[in-house]
């Protein structure tokens, strides 16, 4: 819970200071590789002591997938956040991706493909929501204004969890299959990147990006 | 009172639940030997006025809406196709019981055909499978589940004039035949207790069935056999949609200790007394709406002994239809209405019910400041026609947690 408190702080950016607007360049990039190499939860619900019997097939949720992003991103990154569009399916009584990343303002749709029910509500303070039960086929959708964590899950299974890390900026990526990222167009300037995964920061590394623009490469084991 | 023993106990339970709880981190039940084993539980407190009508009571000592209980369940993965599952309870950190425990089999993965042995979980009705109180969205049970009528398992009135003396009085009986010592009554289903034995469930969508052999009856599970016989029961669903499930269910065993048997005279003796069960259930659900429905027909047969004598079988009706709104996220509202009635018999006042029918309204809302944390609280009228109290008023409140 602190390092999800210290998480959400990180995510909540000091546009207070009111800072002088700063010209937009191209800027660096920011690429490398996070390796999980702590074990992830097991994505099983409660101990089903009522059921008739066995539970079908489930989708173990991938909780290798990491959000590396920029702590203290420059001051102008808040001027003009590009909403956009992101999806969490729910397949095989699991939510798809198990992390998403978006910026404020943006819409994540919820379609349901499974065969039963699922009831997606948050309670977390960044947003709150229930969007009730649908079947198969059918969506909702939901804005998400605040930066935050948001945490996801289904009234129905209980084993159904999944992240909405919603920043006020854009630097941040979400990594692939392999665990590679890359943020783009990062103006020059020390940072300090996080990695997030499974719940929590669990990594913190200083980056320079210099004018010239080169990539910069900044790999990350986590335990 | 409990004993000093039995608080130990309860107390040492209490602490490895919360310790696990804590341990858990919220979001996932505690997983050891690689998710090979995992637990869960729950710890729920519910506090409300003496219940002085008994009402609520599903044993002379327990009710539902005075009940601190600590639940701890585990499920622990054999093999592919196997399970064991467990369930251990204590309530008013009296000693802890094991609430069920059995052996699940899958033989065939990709077939929805599952074996399950051991203290299981019933296949009659709905109600009794919705066994954590996170999925009640009410602090009580329903009547037909846990209301104590005025029949005993091992013991009986001679005279129907014994047996509606008793109206209203089903947390209390006592009898002429059999155990010469008050005992509560039976419920026409049991929520609170799982039976012994075997079932099976086959599934094609939409249909789903259900059989169990098991060793006592829907109103007194058992572990060990007390009287020879054994129930079969069984419940037929079908749910088109998600949002619809319909079940039938059957049940028939002997109810009769063996004890209570052998106390009668020739040739009551010689016969056996069942309890015989039809069950239907209903649910509808769809965005923020869940409605539940359920109907249980209950056939006991008694001895005919002195006169007036109870030549009639016994029946009861108990019906519950239920509602659950989400008002706002982790915001719900609830209600049930129920009845409980009782078929007549001949004494020699006329006609009378052989218990005191019973009605029961109750509303209450539910709110989940945390994923982990549900509180309830409810306001629940009860009518009887009959006892020593008739009407009651309660107020009641629930504190759970579960992980």
């Amino acid at each position: 819970m602190v390092l999800i408190t210290a998480l959400a702080a990180a995510l909540l950016p000091a546009v207070t200071l009111s800072p002088a607007p700063e010209p937009r360049s191209p800027g660096g990039t920011i690429r490398g590789r996070v390796e999980v190499r702590r074990e992830g939860g097991s994505g099983e619900g409660r101990p089903a002591v009522a059921e008739l019997g066995h539970h079908g097939p489930r989708v173990v949720p991938d909780r290798r997938r990491s959000v590396v992003y920029l702590e203290a991103p420059p001051p102008a990154a808040f001027e003009a956040p590009l909403p956009g569009r992101g999806v969490l399916y729910q397949k095989n009584e699991a939510f798809v991706p198990f992390v998403l990343a978006v910026t404020v303002g943006s819409t994540v749709d919820f379609p349901n493909s499974d065969r039963i029910y699922h009831n997606v509500f948050s309670l977390s303070k960044a947003k709150r929501f229930d969007l009730g039960r649908y079947p198969r086929g059918q969506s909702r959708s939901v804005r998400f204004d605040q930066p935050g964590v948001v945490r996801v899950f289904c009234e129905i299974h209980s084993h159904m969890s999944a992240f909405i890390l919603v920043f006020a900026h854009r630097y941040f990526a979400t990594t692939d299959a392999e665990g590679r990222y890359r943020i783009e167009g990062v103006p020059p300037g020390d940072y300090t990147l996080a990695v997030w995964n499974d719940g929590a920061v669990r990594a913190r590394r200083e980056v320079r990006v210099g004018a010239s623009g080169d990539a910069v490469e900044l790999d990350f084991a986590v335990e | 009172m409990p004993s000093r023993r039995s608080v130990v106990k309860g107390v040492t339970v209490a602490v490895a639940v919360c310790l696990a709880a804590a341990g858990a981190g919220a979001d996932e039940p505690l997983s050891l030997l690689g998710g090979r084993l995992r637990l869960g539980g729950e710890v729920s407190g519910t506090i409300a006025p003496e219940d002085e009508g008994y009402f609520n009571y599903s044993d002379y000592e327990v009710s539902s809406l005075r009940l601190f209980r600590i639940d701890l369940a585990a499920e622990a993965r054999l093999a592919r196709f196997a399970s064991v599952l467990l369930d251990v309870r204590t309530d008013n950190l009296h000693e802890p019981r094991v609430y069920a425990l059995y052996l699940r089999l899958r033989p065939w993965e990709k077939r929805e055909v599952d074996l399950q042995a051991g203290l299981v979980p019933p296949v009659f009705g709905a109600f009794p499978r919705r066994r954590y109180a996170y999925d009640n969205p009410l602090p009580s049970l329903p009547l037909a589940y846990q209301y104590l009528t005025d029949l005993r398992e091992d013991a009986v009135p001679a005279r129907a004039e014994e047996l509606v003396a008793q109206r209203g009085r089903g947390w209390l009986v006592r009898y002429p035949i059999g155990s010469p010592e008050a005992g509560p009554g039976l419920p026409l289903v049991s929520g609170e207790k799982w039976d012994t034995g075997v079932e099976l469930r086959l599934g094609a969508r939409p249909w789903s069935l259900a059989l169990a052999l098991t060793q006592g009856t829907l109103a007194y599970p058992l572990v060990r056999d007390d009287n020879g016989g054994k129930q079969a029961s069984g419940r037929l669903a079908w749910s088109p949609s998600p949002a619809v499930a319909v079940g039938v269910s059957a049940a028939t065993g002997e109810f009769l200790s063996r004890q209570a048997q052998a106390a009668l005279p020739d040739p009551a003796r010689a016969a056996t007394r069942r309890q015989d069960a039809l069950g239907l259930d209903l649910e509808w659900s769809a965005g923020y709406w869940i409605l539940r429905a359920e109907a249980v027909w209950s056939r006991w047969n008694l001895p005919a002994i002195d006169a007036t004598r109870i030549e009639d079988p016994l029946d009861a009706l108990g019906f519950y239809a239920e509602a659950r709104y989400k008002l706002l996220p982790g915001l719900h509202l609830a209600g049930r209405a129920e009845r409980l009635a009782f078929s007549e018999l001949a004494t020699v006042a006329g006609r009378r019910t052989w218990d005191a029918p019973v009605t029961r309204v109750e509303a209450g809302a539910g709110w989940t400041p945390r994923r982990h944390v549900l509180l309830k609280a409810s306001w629940q009228h009860n009518w009887r026609d009959g006892g020593r109290v008739r009407e009651s008023d309660l107020v009641a409140g629930q504190v759970l947690l579960w992980f």
